[in-house]
């Protein structure tokens, strides 16, 4: 049975709360099968609090800093959406490893379990940080105009290998 | 004119294949979309007349730009078309503006999108009452959403106004509603009567193995060659729609065979919520052959493949056997290098043709290897009356290896875990 080792990536929490766009990655190192997941590596997650919804760069470079920890390499799965749909052959020009789309059963139950350990890693650092998970939708422009002038200073928040 | 409740009528039509690509999209996969959109017409012995694209951002009036809308209805003029498809799902009015230029033109034909297309094949292949009635209720749930916008397009010209006598159609809507409600229940009873055969199957020891995959793959001449059946099959898409159940022994032990309605790229989720059932029996079936057109570029198998992965992921649990089909037509060399390009793709590979009849013979060992293990006990029945009718129910339920007879038969029985279980009972009623 042929095996292969790779790297599924899931983003959660790219919506809006009261502290801003709370998100976290979660990289899986896996050995899968066409149709199943066999041995799962290494995990590990890494939250991002950004004063602004994500934007492509930005995502990339949450991807990069996420998977940089894993040790055990391979091709990067991630899902179409988290790439804003962006063409298979354009977004592998904007990263500096391997990376495609889900295409077998077995990567896709790789991303799935990626996106229950985001999902799950976020709810709990959220308990854990206190930050409100209310959306506040009358403070939405003016958080925007704050948003506009503040800038580039988003926080990371390091929440390692859970 | 309603664009949607025109029935097809006839045998051979002049049909213009329309195709909007966005401009950075990629042009080898707009290539091979085109090639299947083409195909998809073959299916009901449509001629193409005309392909005709334009690579642009969508037009909200005319989904073209309104350039290339006036140039279709040209042509459709110039070359008799009684038809314009276009690759694109069609909004109502996009398909009443495009109409009302083709009229303008003085073309006299019906415009329609490719969902519209797939749902004219699957209205002339439906035979059973049950398929009659899962295509209706695809095409109910496409015009729904439309439904309000096309009686105001039929009214424009004859608004009933204020204060007037005249009545709006309101209840074409409601009565699109109430005829899928009715539709619906009609077909959840057919559903349950489905479930429990395939339960019966299952507690009588049948291990059931479904055909699976994209359409045109060889669905059909593979379950032929496996039952040695006569089902049609064709060099067309959609040849199977209703599925069709045929026993197989492989190695003493009884299998039933399903073969089933092929996958294709984008099919629209009113289809598949139409055809659950019918997708159903392959989920819940033990095993699936997923069937590939091997012959194919690499490219196009991959989109295939995972097309038909993406299909199965999220419901299936059985084993998968991926039969790589037409492999005749290429030598080892070339198979193993497309093999190893797609790898990750490909599950417990077998290369076959189920025309010449390659690869069988590995493919039927394979199911066995992957069919559960049986369980295996001595029994003794009674050499009497009693003894011979409970004989003829372990034949019925089981693998019966040679009989010793004296007083009692003696022989090997082997069987799956549930029957095992129910053969004391009958061993007990014999005595």
């Amino acid at each position: 049975m042929v095996m292969f080792t790779v790297i599924a990536v899931d983003i959660s929490g790219r919506h809006r709360i009261d502290a801003g766009y709370y998100m976290v990655c979660a990289a899986v190192s896996l050995e899968i099968t066409p149709t199943s997941i066999e041995k799962i590596n290494e995990i590990n997650t890494d939250a991002f609090l950004l004063n602004r919804s994500a934007e492509l760069h930005d995502i990339v470079r949450i991807i990069e800093t996420t998977v940089t920890k894993i040790k055990k390499k391979g091709p990067l799965i991630v899902e179409c959406g988290d790439l804003f749909n962006l063409d298979e052959n354009l977004s592998k020009t904007m990263f500096t490893q391997e990376i495609r789309y889900q295409e077998s059963i077995g990567e896709r139950k790789a991303i799935e379990l990626a996106h229950y350990v985001s999902l799950s890693t976020r709810k709990l650092l959220l308990k854990e940080t206190g930050l409100d998970i209310r959306i506040h939708e009358n403070d939405e422009d003016e958080n925007d105009e704050k948003d506009e002038s503040g800038d580039e200073n988003d926080n990371e928040n390091g929440a390692d290998n859970t | 004119m309603n664009p949607y409740q025109e029935p097809v009528t006839d045998a051979s039509r002049n049909v213009i294949l329309v195709m909007r690509t966005d401009p950075d999209s990629n042009a080898e996969d707009n290539e091979r979309k085109l090639q299947e959109f083409s195909e998809l017409t073959k299916a009901l012995n449509d001629r193409v007349v005309d392909v005709i694209t334009q690579e642009r951002y969508s037009d909200r009036k005319y989904n073209v730009g309104s350039g290339k809308a006036k140039e279709i209805a040209i042509a459709a003029r110039d070359k008799k078309a009684s038809c314009v498809i276009f690759y694109d799902p069609l909004s109502t009015s996009q398909i009443y503006n495009v109409s009302k230029l083709c009229n303008e033109a003085g073309a006299n034909c019906r415009v329609m999108d490719r969902f519209q297309l797939i749902l004219d094949i699957f209205a002339e292949r439906a035979t059973t009452h049950r398929s009659k009635l899962q295509v209706e209720l695809a095409r109910l749930r496409y015009e729904l959403p439309n439904a309000r916008m096309l009686v105001s397009l039929s009214k424009k010209e004859e608004r009933a106004g204020w204060g007037g006598l005249g009545d709006y159609e309101d209840s074409y809507e409601q009565d699109i509603k109430k005829r899928i409600a009715r539709i619906n229940a009609e077909l959840k009873k057919a559903d349950l009567e489905e479930e429990a055969r395939r339960v019966y199957r299952h507690k009588n020891g049948f291990f059931i193995v479904s055909l699976a995959g994209y359409t045109n793959a060889g669905k059909s001449t593979l379950f032929n060659t496996l039952v040695d059946e006569q089902t049609e099959s064709k060099d067309m898409f959609f040849t199977t729609l209703i599925p069709k159940t045929r026993a197989l022994v492989i190695n003493k032990r009884k299998i039933l065979l399903t073969d089933t309605v092929g996958f294709i790229e984008d099919l629209p989720h009113f289809l598949i919520d139409a055809f659950r059932s019918t997708l159903e029996g392959i989920y819940f079936s033990d095993m699936i052959l997923l069937v590939v057109d091997f012959s194919e570029p690499v490219e196009h198998i991959r989109k295939k493949l995972m097309i038909s992965h993406e299909t199965l992921w999220e419901k299936s649990t059985s084993n998968i056997i991926t039969v790589l089909n037409k492999s005749e037509t290429m030598k080892p060399a070339e198979r193993k290098k497309k093999l190893q390009e797609l790898a990750h793709l490909i599950y417990n590979p077998i290369f076959i043709s189920a025309k010449t009849g390659m690869g069988i013979s590995d493919l039927t060992s394979e199911i066995n290897r992957n069919l559960p293990v049986l369980l295996t006990k001595t029994i003794s029945l009674p050499n009497d009356e009693r003894g011979a009718a409970a004989l003829s129910w372990f034949y019925d339920n089981g693998v019966v290896e040679e009989i010793l007879y004296g007083k009692y038969m003696t022989f090997e029985f082997s069987a799956a875990e549930e029957i095992m279980a129910r053969a004391d009972d009958i061993v007990l009623k014999a005595q």
